[in-house]
């Protein structure tokens, strides 16, 4: 008894000497990584849920289905779903209130449109490069047509004997002869197009694109909308958005009098000194008039003190009176009377229409209603009879039933996905929602869209107004190139978005730690890479590619002179995410720059990510060196050949995530086996 | 025996302790009550200027009613004082804040009272009055109070502290009176200022942060009303306010404005009702209390209020010889959200950006003509505090002393001026505001590009400043 007492003794003393400097330990190992001193001590906080290969992390997942974007039978009693994450169609009855069919399909797959027959769905799958044509008598997969790379929107021609198909990594549009199956033509369209509708008459086709065009910094922002002949499948025009990206899709009025675009109109060029009076972000709709000398007017739908952020889909009404707009930040339809903005133009002289682009009060005359959603709402579809409305919740995988006449919300059809919520998926609508932003002027998503970057170089505004300006960086697979920020100066994630987030950023109550934990859990683990099918589309390189990569690991130079070990390529961008997690100077600070290392970044995927360097100067890869780089202070170019230079490039591009499994080639093989 | 004795211990000691736990843990003893202020109703003008008879109510008192019984004698709960007004309930409904005075010749301070013991603390001393206190999140408060001798010639200016009356910090530095000041959802307090140097102006309805930063207009009076009572959000997305003037027509009337859009948003609620309100407070959606009096020879009751069919509802109490000039209700409600701070008492400047003076009213921010300012005057309170040249795309960048107030006017090439002076500004230590414009209209944003100003330091004002030497804050 006394020797179990003595033992029980000792291991009590040896626990309390180890539990005290343990804990200490603990405290300031959790300090380290979340830069704040009251972090609760929960190990699984980080442990279970910020590792992606961490055996715990299955625990954390769940098979969400995510639906993108939605079609209605023309009988209007069926509803077409694309699941991006479910890689399926889904096929739901209206009237049971419930998913009828899951016809599995490609990878990520984006839209889904019925030919006027009812007899065929075509779907875009993104991360397959092809679209499946469904029979929808029997669900049975007809046919696979190749596409460019990352198909998005679609659109039939006016005789239906054409199908177009929007390449949105690759920028172009893809015509496909239905009935040989072949793509016929191939047209440039703005910076990553998305969304593509045919006007009501059949002649025009629109394209939007999400990108502006690259341009310097300082330079107006100006994104593409693209206009296709029907009939001759040719370029008509680009038509301009100015100081606007993020075009997701496109709508006509029946009458065809109006095309309507959502868009973002960001401030990227305005010091970023405070949320209030619309200093980060404003959303809204572009107006193009379809007349000859049609102007384009921009309205916006927020209003001055609440902001409507991430505008993603329009749907307008059979009668033409009201246009309905899915705010994917803020869980909110917006409802637009369109004889209010025909009046409002028509009463407005030229100095008006040029002001309103930037009036917040505006909106009053012409927004008639919000409406909630579920989480994320994306896809509209509005039924034959236009009485009613379906909305894709993306992230609640439901999908909402909205009377258009009343516009309330009459019932919501579940998709039956797994229905608990995981940390990572808390996560992900934590990044999608502008809760937290002072006045839900943006989310997350605004600057990264599909948790990427969108292309823009801010003012952040540090220490002085017009200083340090940075390029947003991809937020895709991120997990194991720490330390983060341009400069490496947040060693995690938590740092990154937690205090000094909400003081400079969003400029509100930061996040609570558990939405803080699930934040970071989804940044850490959840953020895939598309496959690189633009440029490594099966893991093996091309021939310039093998040269290029001679060229990128090279020791030597073209005379045989030993390149020293800090200006090889291969030294600060080692595999497998090509970064050596330092910081560098490789002398291209500006002189509004601080004097300052910059983060070696990661380059997978690094073909997706222009403008480059730290501050978007370099338009494409080849000016980093060729404009940029002359002085061979960011790796020893100079002696390269154009050939030589070419071939870098072209590995460059083909640099994609080790983490890339062929589960693209999987999917779509079950999908056709099925 | 022993055994029977510890079980009999042990049951009391457990009887005991529940009861300390139900008490402690049940319904709050004062959950749903409605605590009233009561004076005599005076037919005197109130001063909005210096707060007489408006916020400093003389023997006011507060009281708890049932609304469940009001035939119940109210309690009294601020016997010991000579005045109490003001009250303001905790989000956890557990406390309440109010202004008081022990006695007729002492100071107004804020105190604190637990809802349960009745117990009060004070939170301000000194010898200057403090008044309209408001919870903030966070564990701390705004207030008003006056200053004496202050060189910033300021009536009332605005104060938050710690519950318990430390940190106490200034949050407004100009020559304005604020009072009436309550918390917005988004975090910010709204508050009812008035410039009272170098000349009275109409009052306007005002937010800033807590920290002092970003102050702004909110809702500009107009038709020479005043405000008369604080603004109250409602769960709804309104203000809700009680506001007076000659042009009422029916004396002090209820109104509201959208938070949304507050410029341009005003709706009367009481446009068909003969008589005066004197407070509201939001129940439920669409749902008021408000206090009421048909004529100036009646006492204000206590009446519900419904905002849809803008229509007073049953009388809730009546006194028998004291007006009910406003009340609250005690229960939990939304805590505001806690805003960060960028001041930072190191740093003894603020930056202030406006990307287009050209931008006025309605104008277009294309419509650069003659009249466009060629520079701009800082005028401080006692002296100017320079000049700054503007550039020629309309923007200008300064770095003023914190905590100063100034005002701008623009002049042309030969230093005649074309605008302004306009109102007083003030910057935080370490704040960084951007203007549209000049005057703008308040709804405007401003255009994507890149200010010339901007691209260089900001021009110090006044011209010694530039000598000091700043700490170094890294932002992003």
């Amino acid at each position: 008894m006394k020797k179990i007492l003595l033992v029980t003794g000792i291991i009590f003393a040896l626990g309390i000497i180890i539990f005290i400097p343990g804990k200490r330990m603990a405290r300031e190992h959790v300090n380290l990584k979340t830069a704040v001193t009251d972090h609760p001590l929960l190990c699984t906080n980080c442990h279970l849920h910020m590792h992606k290969r961490s055996p715990f992390a299955r625990f954390d997942q769940a098979d969400y289905l995510s639906p993108l974007n939605l079609a209605v039978s023309n009988d209007g009693k069926l509803v077409y779903i694309a699941a991006q994450d479910g890689n399926a169609l889904l096929v739901a009855d209206v009237e049971k209130g419930k998913v009828i069919r899951k016809i599995p399909v490609g990878n990520k797959p984006h839209s889904v449109i019925v030919d006027k027959a009812g007899k065929n769905a075509y779907v875009s799958n993104q991360w397959s490069d092809n679209v499946f044509v469904i029979n929808l008598d029997n669900y049975q997969i007809t046919d696979t047509l190749l596409t460019g790379n990352g198909p998005a929107g679609l659109s039939l021609s006016s005789d239906e004997k054409s199908l177009y198909v929007v390449n949105s990594y690759s920028s172009d549009l893809t015509v496909i002869d239905l009935e040989s199956g072949i793509e016929i033509k191939r047209l440039t369209t703005g910076n990553n197009p998305t969304g593509a509708t045919l006007s009501p008459d059949g002649s025009d086709l629109y394209v939007t694109s999400r990108r502006a065009d690259i341009a310097q910094y300082g330079e107006p922002l100006v994104s593409q909308l693209t206009v296709v002949n029907d009939k001759s499948k040719r370029i008509k025009t680009y038509l301009g958005m100015e100081s606007a990206y993020l075009m997701e899709n496109v709508a006509f009025t029946p009458a065809g009098d109006l095309a309507v675009v959502t868009l973002i109109r960001p401030k990227n060029m305005v010091p970023s000194i405070q949320v209030e009076r619309g200093f980060m972000m404003t959303h809204g709709i572009g107006i193009i008039e379809q007349k000859e000398n049609g102007r384009i007017i921009q309205l916006l739908t927020d209003e001055p003190n609440a902001y409507y952020p991430d505008p993603f889909d329009i749907v307008i009404s059979p009668d033409g009176k009201r246009a309905f707009i899915s705010n994917s930040g803020v869980n909110t339809i917006t409802v637009v009377d369109i004889d209010s903005v025909k009046a409002l133009i028509a009463e407005s002289t030229p100095e008006m229409l040029k002001l309103w682009p930037d009036h917040l009060g505006i909106s009053s005359r012409y927004v008639i209603k919000r409406i909630s959603t579920g989480a994320n709402p994306k896809g509209l579809a509005l039924s034959p009879d236009g009485q009613t409305l379906y909305v894709a919740e993306h992230l609640e995988d439901r999908i909402a039933v909205i009377s258009a006449d009343n516009m309330e919300t009459v019932k919501t059809i579940d998709l039956d996905g797994p229905g608990r919520i995981t940390v990572t998926r808390k996560g992900r609508r934590l990044l999608n929602n502008a809760g937290r932003t002072f006045q839900t002027q943006y989310s997350c998503y605004t600057c990264h869209p599909d948790e990427h970057e969108d292309g823009l170089v801010y003012n952040m505004a540090s220490k002085d107004m017009g200083r340090n300006i940075t390029n947003t960086q991809s937020l895709r697979d991120i997990s194991d190139t720490p330390p983060f920020k341009w400069n490496g100066k947040n060693q995690t994630v938590f740092k990154q978005d937690g205090m000094r987030f909400s003081t400079v950023l969003t400029r509100t109550e930061p996040f609570p730690y558990p939405d803080l934990d699930a934040i970071s859990s989804y940044i850490m683990t959840g953020i895939k890479y598309p496959p690189n099918l633009g440029f490594n589309p099966a893991g093996k390189l091309t021939e310039a590619q093998r040269r290029g990569k001679t060229v990128f690991e090279r020791t030597k130079d073209n005379l045989g002179n030993v390149i020293p070990e800090n200006n090889r390529c291969i030294t600060c961008h080692p595999s497998p995410y090509y970064t050596n997690l330092k910081q560098v100077d490789v002398k291209t600070l500006a002189a509004s720059d601080d004097s300052i290392l910059f983060d070696t970044p990661h380059l997978n995927n690094i073909y997706a990510s222009p403008p480059y360097l730290h501050d978007g100067r370099a338009s494409t890869l080849e000016e980093i060196w060729t404009i940029y780089g002359k002085e061979d202070k960011h790796g020893l170019v100079g002696d390269m050949t154009k050939n030589q230079l070419n071939d870098l490039i072209e590995y460059l591009k083909s640099l994609r995530s080790p983490d890339y499994d062929g589960k693209s080639t999987q999917i779509h093989e079950a999908a056709l086996n099925h | 025996m022993r055994l029977r004795t510890i079980l009999l211990a042990s049951g009391i000691v457990f009887m005991i302790l529940s009861g300390i736990f139900l008490v402690s843990c049940g319904k709050k003893p004062m959950d749903g009550m409605i605590i009233i202020t009561e004076a005599d109703n005076r037919a005197v003008s109130p001063d909005f200027v210096s707060g007489k008879l408006w916020r400093y109510i003389p023997e006011s008192h507060l009281y708890a009613i049932d609304p469940e019984n009001t035939q119940k004698a109210p309690e009294s709960l601020t016997g010991n004082f000579f005045s109490a007004c003001s009250p303001d309930i905790s989000f956890d409904g557990k406390c309440m804040l109010f202004a008081a005075q022990k006695s007729k010749d002492e100071p107004w301070q804020i105190w604190e009272m637990d809802l349960s013991s009745r117990k009060v603390a004070q939170i301000t001393t000194g010898n200057e009055n403090s008044i309209d206190p408001a919870y903030l999140p966070g564990g701390q408060l705004v207030f008003s109070r006056t200053i004496a001798n202050d060189s910033l010639k300021s009536g009332h200016s605005l104060f938050t502290c710690n519950t318990d009356g430390s940190n106490l910090k200034r949050i407004t530095f100009n020559p304005h009176s604020y009072f009436a000041s309550s918390v917005l959802k988004d975090g910010r307090v709204i508050t009812i200022g008035r410039q009272i140097f170098p000349e009275e102006k109409t009052a306007a309805m005002m937010v800033l942060r807590p920290d002092g930063t970003k102050a702004e207009l909110f809702r500009q009076n107009i038709d020479g009303m005043e405000f008369f009572s604080r603004g109250r959000e409602t769960a709804d997305g309104k203000i809700i306010f009680i506001e007076s003037g000659k042009n009422t027509g029916n004396g002090r009337r209820l109104a509201s404005i959208s938070y949304n859009r507050p410029l341009h948003s005003l709706t009367n609620l009481t446009a068909g009702i003969t008589g005066d309100f004197s407070s509201v407070f939001p129940i439920d959606t669409g749902k008021y209390l408000v206090t009421y009096r048909l004529s100036e020879s009646e006492n204000y009751s206590l009446f519900n209020f419904d905002a849809e069919s803008k229509k007073l509802g049953d009388q809730l109490f009546k006194s028998s010889d004291k007006s009910i000039i406003e009340a609250v209700i005690v229960r939990e409600h939304q805590k505001p959200r806690k805003l960060p701070s960028e001041v930072d008492k190191g740093v003894k400047t603020g930056l202030l950006f406006c990307q287009n003076i050209a931008v006025t009213g309605l104008s277009s921010p294309e419509n650069v003509d003659s009249l466009v300012a060629d520079r701009i005057e800082l005028i401080g309170v006692d002296s100017l505090l320079g000049v700054v040249k503007v550039e020629r795309d309309g923007s200008f960048y300064l770095k003023v002393n914190a905590d100063m107030p100034f005002k701008i006017r623009t002049l042309d090439a030969d230093g005649n001026t074309l605008n302004g002076p306009g109102s007083w500004i003030w910057l935080r230590p370490n704040e960084r505001r951007g203007c549209t414009g000049c005057h703008e209209d308040q709804e405007m944003v401003p255009a994507n590009r890149v200010a010339l100003a901007t691209k260089n330091l900001p021009v110090a004002v006044p011209v010694h400043i530039s000598g000091i030497k700043e700490k170094q804050v890294e932002l992003e």
